[in-house]
C-alpha cells in the first residue's frame, strides 16, 4: 500500500459518518410503505440515474471486469456498449416509463409484485419471489466477499471482521431508511464513483504519454500474447479475438450479451423505474445514466486494456503475469503501484462505494421479496414495515452465511448465473406483461418454467465454464461436456432466452386470436 | 484511428460514446414532456 492506513482510515469514517446522515434522512422520511419500498414514488431524477447507476456498477464491474479487459482487451468495450444503448437507453426510454405506468397504476411495491399483478396471478408473484429469495443471497454473497476482501487489505484488519462490518452498516441503513436511505446514499456513492473514475482515465493516458501513443504502444505488444491464449483466439489488445473461437464466444456470450442483456431483467433495478414520479423525471435521469455508464465500464474496460503498457515499460512483463496470474489483482496493483497516493484514496473510496450501492440494493430487493411476495402474500403484514424490516434481516444474515460458507471461486462463477437465470426466466414474459394489453398468464408461466428449465440443462451438461466444475455431465455422461465447441463456451442465456421468448410469442399469439 | 487499428474496436467506442450522447440528447429534448 502507497498510502498510510490512518489518513486512509480518517477519509473512510468521515465517508461513513455521511452515509449514516443520509439513512438518518431516509428514516425520518419513511412514514408508511410506499416510502419503504418505492421511496413514495416521488425520487428525484437525479437520484434515479446516479441510484441506477451506482447499484448497476459493483465492485466486480470495476475489478473484475477490468482485470478481464486487461487479459482478454479492448473487444470488452461492446459490453459498454450494450450498457448504454440497452441498459441504460432501451431501458430508462421504452421499459421504464412502461414499469412506472404500469407499477403506478396496479399499486405494485415489488418486481414480484408488478409480475403478479400485470397477469393477475398469485402463482407469478409467488415464483418470482421465491427465484429471487433462492438465487440472490449468492449474488449478494459475492458483493460481500468482494468488498470484504478489498476492506481487509486496504485497511489492515481481518476478513470476518470487514465482512461482518461491511455487511452490519449497510444493512442498517437499508432497514431503518428503506429504499428513500437505499437510493440517495446511492446517489451520493455514484458521485464519488465519477469523480474517481474520471481521474482514472486522465491520470492513466497523462502517465502513458496521450491517448494515441498509449494505444499504439499496447497495440504494439500484440506478440506478448500468451500462447495459450494466441491458441484459443487472442490476437492482441487492441483487436478482437478471432470470430467464433473459444476466447470469442466467451467474450461475445457470456460477457457481452449475457451481461449486456441480463441487467434488463435485475428486479432491484426494475424497482427504481417505480419510484419515478413522471415520466418527465425518467426523461431526465437518462441524460446523466448514459454518461455515467460511460465513465464506470468504459474507463474500467479501457485502463484494464492499458494496464498491460505500464507493467510492460516497469518490469517488461505483461499486466496478468506482473499480478501473479490473478485477473482480479491487475487493477488494485496498477493503481497503487502508478497512481499519487490521493488518488489511491479516492479510488479506494470509488471501490467501497460501488460495492455498498450493490449491496443496499440488494438487501432492500432479497428482504421486501420475502416480506410482501412469499412470507406476506395475500396478507396484510405484506406491506407492514416492521415485516419488511425483519425480511431484509432475515435475508441479509443468510447472505452472511452463504459468504462465509461458499469459496470466493464459485461465488464469482454464481455472479453470472444469477444475471443469465434472471434474463432466461423473467425477461420474455416481463416484458409482454407491461406492454401487453391482455398478457396471456398461461403463456407467461410456460416461458418463465421454459427459459429456466433450458438454462438450467445448458449450464448443467453443456456449458463447460460450469458444467465441469458442477460434475453432473460427468458422472451422468462421463464427458465434462455432451456437445463440443463452440457450443461448450456458449453461454446459457443465449440458449434460453430466445426459448423463452418463443414459448411466449406463440402463447399470447394464441390467446390474441381466442380473444379477437 | 486513435492508434487503434482494428476498426470493429473503435466502431465499438463510437457506438458507447454515440449512445451515452443519444442519452443526453434524449434527455435534453424531452426535458419538460411527461408530466404528472
Amino acid at each position: 500500500m502507497a498510502v498510510d492506513v490512518l489518513t486512509l482510515s480518517i477519509v473512510v469514517a468521515i465517508y461513513l459518518l455521511l452515509i449514516v446522515g443520509i439513512g438518518y434522512y431516509g428514516y425520518k422520511k419513511t412514514k408508511v410503505a410506499e416510502d419503504y419500498m418505492v421511496a413514495g414514488r416521488n425520487t428525484h431524477p437525479v437520484v434515479i440515474a446516479l441510484s441506477y447507476g451506482a447499484t448497476f456498477i459493483s465492485t466486480s464491474a470495476i475489478v473484475g471486469f477490468g482485470g478481464v479487459a486487461a487479459n482478454l482487451g479492448m473487444g470488452l468495450i461492446w459490453l459498454t456498449v450494450l450498457n448504454i444503448g440497452v441498459g441504460i437507453f432501451i431501458a430508462f426510454v421504452f421499459f421504464g416509463k412502461k414499469i412506472r405506468e404500469t407499477g403506478k397504476r396496479l399499486s405494485a411495491y415489488t418486481f414480484p409484485d408488478l409480475m403478479g399483478k400485470c397477469y393477475n396471478s398469485p402463482f407469478l408473484q409467488y415464483i418470482s419471489g421465491i427465484i429471487i429469495i433462492l438465487s440472490m443471497p449468492i449474488y449478494t454473497a459475492a458483493i460481500l466477499i468482494g468488498g470484504a476482501r478489498f476492506i481487509e487489505v486496504t485497511l489492515s484488519i481481518p476478513y470476518e471482521t470487514a465482512l461482518l462490518g461491511f455487511a452490519l452498516i449497510v444493512g442498517a441503513y437499508v432497514v431503518f431508511g428503506g429504499l428513500i436511505a437505499v437510493m440517495h446514499t446511492d446517489a451520493l456513492q455514484g458521485a464519488i464513483m465519477l469523480i474517481g473514475m474520471t481521474a482514472l482515465l486522465l491520470l492513466t493516458y497523462i502517465h502513458l504519454g496521450g491517448v494515441v501513443a498509449a494505444n499504439t504502444a499496447l497495440t504494439n505488444m500484440a506478440h506478448l500474447v500468451p500462447e495459450g491464449l494466441a491458441a484459443a483466439g487472442h490476437t492482441g489488445w487492441t483487436s478482437m479475438p478471432t470470430f467464433g473461437s473459444p476466447i470469442w464466444m466467451t467474450l461475445i456470450t457470456t460477457m457481452v450479451l449475457g451481461v449486456g442483456i441480463g441487467v434488463l431483467a435485475q428486479p432491484q433495478l426494475i424497482v427504481r423505474f417505480m419510484t419515478a414520479k413522471d415520466d418527465k423525471s425518467l426523461h431526465r435521469a437518462t441524460l446523466i445514466g448514459g454518461p455515467f455508464i460511460l465513465m464506470m465500464t468504459g474507463v474500467a474496460f479501457t485502463v484494464g486494456a492499458l494496464t498491460n503498457v505500464y507493467f510492460y515499460q516497469q518490469s517488461g512483463q505483461i499486466a496478468v503475469t506482473a499480478a501473479g496470474g490473478n485477473i482480479d489483482s491487475i487493477i488494485p496493483l496498477f493503481i497503487t503501484q502508478s497512481m499519487p497516493d490521493v488518488f489511491v484514496i479516492i479510488f479506494m473510496l470509488t471501490l467501497l462505494c460501488a460495492a455498498m450501492s450493490t449491496l443496499s440494493s440488494l438487501y432492500h430487493t432479497m428482504g421486501t421479496a420475502l416480506a410482501c411476495d412469499v412470507w406476506g402474500r395475500g396478507r396484510e403484514c405484506a406491506l407492514s414495515l416492521t415485516a419488511n424490516k425483519r425480511g431484509i434481516m432475515i435475508m441479509m444474515v443468510i447472505s452472511i452465511l452463504v459468504a462465509f460458507l461458499l469459496p470466493g471461486s464459485i461465488i464469482a462463477r454464481a455472479t453470472v448465473i444469477f444475471m443469465g437465470l434472471c434474463a432466461s426466466a423473467f425477461l420474455p414474459a416481463f416484458v409482454n406483461g407491461i406492454t401487453s394489453k391482455s398478457p396471456c398468464v398461461i403463456g407467461a408461466k410456460a416461458s418463465l418454467l421454459a427459459g429456466a428449465f433450458v438454462w438450467f440443462i445448458w449450464t448443467v451438461f453443456v456449458h463447460a465454464a460450469e458444467s465441469s466444475v458442477l460434475g453432473l455431465s460427468q458422472f451422468i455422461f462421463g464427458v465434462p461436456s455432451i456437445l463440443s465447441q463452440p457450443w461448450s463456451a456458449c453461454n446459457p442465456l443465449v440458449i434460453a432466452l430466445p426459448v423463452s421468448l418463443i414459448v411466449m410469442v406463440l402463447f399470447q399469439i394464441r390467446h390474441n386470436r381466442r380473444m379477437a | 484511428m486513435f492508434g487503434i487499428p482494428d476498426p470493429y474496436i473503435w466502431i465499438a467506442y463510437l457506438l458507447a460514446i454515440g449512445f451515452a450522447g443519444l442519452c443526453v440528447l434524449y434527455g435534453l429534448l424531452n426535458w419538460n414532456n411527461g408530466d404528472a
